[in-house]
């Protein structure tokens, strides 16, 4: 899985690519805790993202938690895996994806 | 008539009070309280009753005492005490201003009494409850009769008085009160609906006893009454003659000396003319003295002179039995004097003779008639008549032999029938009256005639007539009749309330003991004694009753030890006719419990196999419990069983059986049945309800929930019910799971079922655990509901599993390290065999992303202080197209499938982080279970691509 971050005046954007398994999560967890800084509004793009497990949601749904007191996240480009995952869980319903 | 409104304030008064007691306000008073009102309120009453009565010889007839009587009769015992003290002591002050003094001290206790009779009566006789009116009326007139007893005592120095006073209050102040009480007791009566005829049937003991009791003392009451009466009826007259007869003979005895005097006075002084001078003529003599008759007898008795020349020379005296009496008694003596008698000669002619025997031998006789010796005696006669009382009222009169009064006032010569007395004609001289006769004295002043007794005596030509008013001579027969009949009102009152309570006390309350007793064993109590001792009788009849409990007792012990080894029979016979043979294949298992409310039951479950494909099972529940259930139950057991062998449609199995168990079905009862035929390899289930609880289904990815379906009418119960077929189809990993209605059913001691809510929660949140540990912990579960109530009805529980079919080729197995880093390699494994046998990416993926979640559940927490290993076996089905995928390890046991589902439709801020690894898991395959076995944690997954 690689990451990149792409910061402009409004938004930070994260660009995910590969597999957000149990063994890459934390990678992503750090990524998003220490080099996002002070944005408000963070958008996840997901568009080579093919695979997510039950430890990438945790991720995401920590992400949410926090930054919808301070701002907002959405998610863009979700293939259709990765969005059966979500509806299966429910988290379609709690992520911003567009 | 004045009486009416005392009698009727009472009335109201008690209908005020009895109506007042009924509402909620009065009933919250205190016990006390209550009784001082209700006391001083009938208390006034009688005050006011004291007062306002009928004028009777300076006093009040009145009916005082009837308040406190009603007070204590009707309300209680403190009340009539209250009421009566008020009374009592109203009646002592009330001299005061008005009251009659005479009777202060009688009628103040005479009340007081009422007061304390009525409690004490309705304490000791009726059990604290209102008697009877004519207990009321009864008690009523004994208290008036004690008062008319207190008026007699208290007033001993004067008692005609008294006894007039008396007389004439009596019957008034009785019928007064006993009216007064009677009526208020027959009002209270009817507010309370009872009955006042004899309710048919039995009636209690002591009722029995209070009537004939009453009656025998009430006849025995009026026996010796009228006993009393006539004895006092013949004392009075035998009395009243004594009285009668010594006036007679006090004045006889004077008239018969005084006229004997007179006689021997003359005839003194003719002997002594006749001895001076022989020869004189006796005619000339008779003349001077005034007398009839002078004889000369010599001594032989002849009459040798006289004044009667017939008789000289030839009359004996001895010849006749009057001048006999002369010649014998002269012989003794120098003189005698006969009494007015008839002549010897001539017994027509009365005669008065005297003799004197003469100095030569013989003696001279003289003889005068009554008109000349009465007007010489008339005047002693009217001193001797004149002051001479009988009784107080009584006189003595004389008349003389034409029945005139001798006396010295206006009626002297008078005929006596002036006023009003006449001996009957035949009465004459020489006769005594033998009996009393009666007459209606006139009194010449005031012309007034009272009725008198007399009698008469004829002496010396006097007729001497003894009289009393009537009145008087029968006052002491009523003074006396009176107190006798008052005196026996009380002893017999006594008498009754006396045998009452110790008929009371030596048998009515010992049968009382004896039925309490006797009731509790009849509830059940065998363990309690009869033990009234009081008396011979009573003990037998204890000992009796505790003998024939105690044998009872051990019979009834030695047939519940009987029938507890038959039943214990009974229930190894119905337990081995349950299967416990559990099937646990590869393709399904069946688990079953049964446990009986009694040692045997009526629900039953079964299950076979019908061919090599397919298997039948049931639940079902016979109405009843006990023995006729079991019996029952094994019956429709077999016919079901043979049914279903031969081969039939679930549906036509129930049409039939309840047919056949419709048969001969005498006892009315009936069975509720829920069987199913599980086709083994397409899942398929056909099954028919008869009247049975839904059974819960699970299917492999969801939860228990109801399979409610039409219900068909239960076997046994009506001829000529067809069923219905249902049909579902089971996956691998579904559950079915039956019971009967002990299980919901269940109450606690709360009333509360355990329900079919409950049931659901319940299997919900052990969906997954095997049945053989699930049924035992729904019991235990629902042993905790209930608690300490008892099991009620039987409980069945069935549980199908149709299992995952681990079937197909095994094309992948491989052992990694249980450690996250291995995840990669695992994934690549899993990878590459989908590749292998064609899974579409979109699967691939999918299942990559299940198996990771249990792979990292291994990983994280099966060794948690080494290192361990899991092995991935993977199965292919080509037919069925379903993946087989088997995770075994060998650390600590853990299901994974315990673990409860988040709820994913939370919002974010109420998501917990975490838990949703294996939920993706049992979402993703389409069915999971997971098992223990050897030492392995395994765990199966299915996935149809």
């Amino acid at each position: 899985m690689t990451i990149e971050i792409k910061k402009n005046a409004e938004e930070t954007i994260i660009e995910i690519v590969g597999r957000l398994d149990t063994l890459t999560a934390p990678a992503l967890d750090k990524t998003i805790n220490e080099d996002i800084g002070e944005t408000k509004n963070l958008v996840l793009d997901v568009k080579g993202m093919e695979y997510i497990s039950s430890a990438g949601l945790r991720i995401l749904l920590a992400t949410q938690k926090k930054m919808q007191k301070i701002g907002s996240m959405k998610l863009t480009n979700v293939c259709e895996e990765v969005m059966d995952v979500f509806e299966m869980t429910g988290f379609a319903d709690i992520l911003v994806i567009e | 008539m004045r009486l009416i409104i005392p009698i009727l304030l009472n009335c109201i008064l008690v209908l005020a009070v009895y109506l007042i007691d009924k509402c909620t306000p009065a009933k919250k008073l205190p016990y006390m309280t209550k009784q001082i009102i209700i006391g001083v309120l009938f208390g006034g009453v009688s005050a006011f009753a004291s007062s306002y009565g009928v004028e009777w010889l300076g006093t009040t007839v009145n009916v005082r005492d009837a308040a406190p009587l009603s007070a204590g009769l009707i309300f209680s015992a403190p009340a009539g005490i209250i009421a009566g003290l008020i009374g009592g002591i109203y009646r002592w002050f009330s001299v005061y201003w008005g009251g009659g003094v005479y009777t202060q001290l009688a009628c103040s206790i005479a009340t007081i009494l009422a007061g304390f009779m009525a409690a004490g009566l309705r304490k000791l006789m009726f059990d604290n409850k209102k008697p009877t009116w004519g207990y009321g009326v009864c008690i009523a007139v004994v208290c008036e009769v004690i008062h008319m007893i207190l008026i007699f005592i208290t007033n001993m120095a004067d008692s005609s008085y008294a006894f007039e006073f008396v007389k004439g209050a009596t019957i008034p102040m009785i019928i007064g009160n006993a009216v007064a009480v009677g009526f208020a007791i027959i009002i209270v009566s009817l507010l309370n609906h009872e009955r006042f005829t004899r309710k048919k049937g039995s009636e209690r003991i002591s009722n029995t006893f209070q009537r004939w009791l009453l009656l025998c003392i009430v006849v025995a009451y009026f026996v010796t009454s009228a006993f009393t009466l006539v004895l006092q009826n013949g004392m009075v007259r035998i009395e009243t003659q004594k009285v009668f007869t010594a006036a007679i003979n006090d004045v006889e005895a004077d008239i018969k000396g005084k006229s004997d005097a007179q006689l021997l006075g003359i005839a003194e002084k003719v002997k002594k003319e006749y001895e001076k001078t022989p020869g004189i003529a006796l005619q000339s003599l008779a003349e001077k003295y005034e007398i009839k008759e002078i004889n000369v007898v010599d001594s032989d008795g002849l009459i040798i002179n006289s004044t009667e020349s017939d008789v000289i020379g030839c009359y004996d005296m001895n010849s006749k039995a009057q001048s006999k009496e002369f010649v014998d008694t002269l012989k003794k003596q120098d003189a005698f004097v006969q009494e007015y008698s008839p002549r010897g000669k001539d017994e027509s002619v009365w005669r008065k003779y005297a003799a004197i025997n003469l100095t030569d031998g013989g003696f001279i006789q003289v003889g005068y008639d009554a008109e000349q010796f009465h007007t010489m005696l008339n005047e002693f006669v009217v001193d001797v008549t004149k002051n001479r009382h009988v009784g107080t009222g009584g006189f003595v009169a004389v008349c003389d032999n034409k029945l005139s009064l001798i006396i010295d006032n206006d009626y002297s010569g008078l005929p006596i029938s002036t006023i009003g007395i006449e001996p009957p004609s035949e009465m004459k001289e020489g006769k005594t009256a033998s009996s009393l006769y009666y007459a209606d004295v006139v009194d010449g002043k005031t012309q007034l005639s009272e009725k008198y007794m007399y009698v008469f005596k004829f002496v010396e030509g006097y007729c001497i007539i003894a009289a009393m008013p009537e009145a008087e001579a029968m006052f002491m027969r009523d003074a006396s009749l009176y107190t006798s009949i008052f005196m026996q009102v009380l002893i017999f009152a006594a008498l009754f309330i006396f045998i009452y309570i110790l008929i009371k006390k030596v048998i009515i309350n010992n049968l009382n003991k004896i039925n309490a007793t006797l009731g509790r064993i009849t509830e059940g109590d065998l363990n309690v004694t009869v033990d009234v001792r009081s008396n011979e009788e009573f003990s037998s009849l204890s000992d009796d009753i505790n003998s024939t409990v105690s044998t009872l007792k051990k019979y009834i012990a030695e047939a519940a030890a009987r029938i507890d080894k038959e039943l214990e029979y009974a229930k190894q016979i119905q337990l081995s006719a349950l299967p416990t043979n559990f099937p646990d294949g590869e393709d399904y298992s069946i688990y079953a419990e049964m446990i009986a409310a009694k040692e045997v039951g009526g629900d039953f479950y079964d299950f076979y196999k019908l061919s090599d494909t397919t298997v039948a099972f049931l639940a079902a529940d016979v109405s009843g419990k006990g023995i006729p259930a079991a019996m029952f139950m094994m019956t429709a057991k077999t016919i079901i069983k043979d049914l279903a062998e031969s081969g039939m449609a679930v549906n036509d199995i129930f049409t039939k059986a309840n047919e056949k168990l419709c048969e001969n079905n005498e006892s009315g009862m009936f069975v509720t049945a829920w069987m199913g035929i599980l086709d083994l390899t397409t899942g398929n289930v056909q099954f028919a309800n008869a009247g049975h609880n839904p059974p819960l289904l699970k299917r492999a990815n969801g939860d228990f929930e109801y399979l409610k379906t039409r219900v068909g009418f239960v076997l046994a119960g009506m001829e000529g019910i067809r069923y219905r077929i249902g049909e579902i189809t089971l996956s691998p990993g579904d559950r079915l799971f039956l019971y009967t209605d002990g299980v919901t059913e269940a109450t606690n001691i709360e009333n509360k079922l355990y329900g079919e809510d409950r049931l659901l929660d319940f299997m919900n949140q052990n969906a997954t655990i095997e049945a053989t540990r699930l049924l035992p912990a729904l019991k235990k579960n629902i042993d905790e509901f209930v608690g300490d109530a008892p099991q009620f009805d039987d409980i069945t529980m069935l549980m199908l599993d149709y299992k995952l079919k681990e079937g197909g080729e095994s094309v992948a197995n491989k052992t990694f390290p249980a450690k996250t880093e291995a995840l990669n390699d695992v994934l690549g494994f899993v990878e590459e065999t989908l590749e292998g046998i064609e899974c579409p990416m979109k699967t691939q993926m999918a299942i990559c992303v299940a198996i990771e979640e249990v792979f990292v559940n291994v990983a994280h927490y099966a060794y948690p202080d080494s290192d361990g290993v899991v092995n991935l076996h993977i199965a292919f089905d080509e037919e069925s197209r379903d993946i087989t995928f088997r995770m075994a390890d060998k650390g600590v046991p853990f299901d994974p499938l315990q673990k409860t589902d988040p709820d994913v439709t939370l919002s974010a801020e109420e998501r917990e982080i975490g838990g949703l690894g294996i939920f993706i898991t049992k979402k993703t395959m389409d069915s999971l279970s997971y098992a223990y076995e050897n030492g392995e944690n395994i765990l199966t997954m299915i996935k149809k691509i």
